[in-house]
């Protein structure tokens, strides 16, 4: 069975972008436009990794992830953001609560989407063998 | 002397893992001629704009160069983390007799 990826962001742009990044690999990739959306589908689907924006409107990503982490603490959860004190700010406050997440430079590019992806989820799932054909 | 800097989320359980899990890798392949600079990005974000880091955790070999990087989890393969880092046993007595 294929490793799922959940991208939580209400940007369209970089849903769409992690698709085509990822649309050769052998991974399951869906996509939620809000924190409530991707609560959501994580009741309904387990998951082997999570990206998920800190900005967004309703639920914000510290919301989202503090939900995320009363059901499920393993699940590597990458969260993207600017790399700015002011929104540090609200990540140190989960952070001294002992929440697991890493971070992940916005503008995400497709190189580093793909990199990161193989190297979290293993290599071995990285092509599908039908795009060496 | 071996220099590395490890970029990490703050003291997050998951951080902590991570940090344990190198200092007895390095410990292992380097038997101590290393120095460790953990740097908590949340707390200086400015030091990981100035080296261009894109996510944690990512460690750096920062000497001897060339500076070589590895992203994401440190603990699942130990074997890949060495040999991205260029510390196979061969290279390291060539660096220390160099």
């Amino acid at each position: 069975m294929s490793k799922r990826i959940l991208i939580i962001d209400d940007d369209e742009a970089v849903r769409r972008s992690f698709i085509s990044a990822l649309e050769d690999s052998k991974f399951q990739v869906d996509t939620a436009e809000s924190g409530e959306e991707g609560l959501q589908m994580k009741k309904d689907a387990e998951y082997n990794l999570i990206f998920l924006d800190l900005k967004m409107p309703g639920m914000n990503g510290v919301e989202t992830l503090r939900e995320i982490r009363k059901t499920d603490k393993e699940v590597p959860v990458y969260i993207f953001t600017a790399f700015h004190k002011e929104f540090f700010d609200q990540l140190r406050i989960v952070e001294e609560q002992g929440l697991n997440f890493e971070v992940i430079k916005k503008p995400v590019g497709s190189d580093l989407i793909v990199t990161l992806t193989k190297l979290i989820l293993g290599q071995h799932e990285e092509t599908k063998e039908a795009s060496h054909v | 002397m071996y220099e590395f800097k490890l970029y990490v989320v703050g003291r997050t359980p998951k951080s902590i893992e991570v940090i344990e899990e190198l200092v007895r890798l390095l410990e292992d392949a380097l038997d101590g001629h290393y120095h460790l600079e953990v740097i908590d990005i949340l707390e200086k974000p400015e030091l990981a704009e100035e080296d261009k880091i894109v996510a944690t955790p990512t460690l750096e070999r920062v000497s001897p160069e060339p500076v070589r990087r590895v992203i994401g989890d440190l603990s699942d393969n130990k074997t890949t983390v060495l040999l991205a880092l260029g510390l196979t046993a061969q290279r390291v007595e060539a660096e220390r007799n160099e």
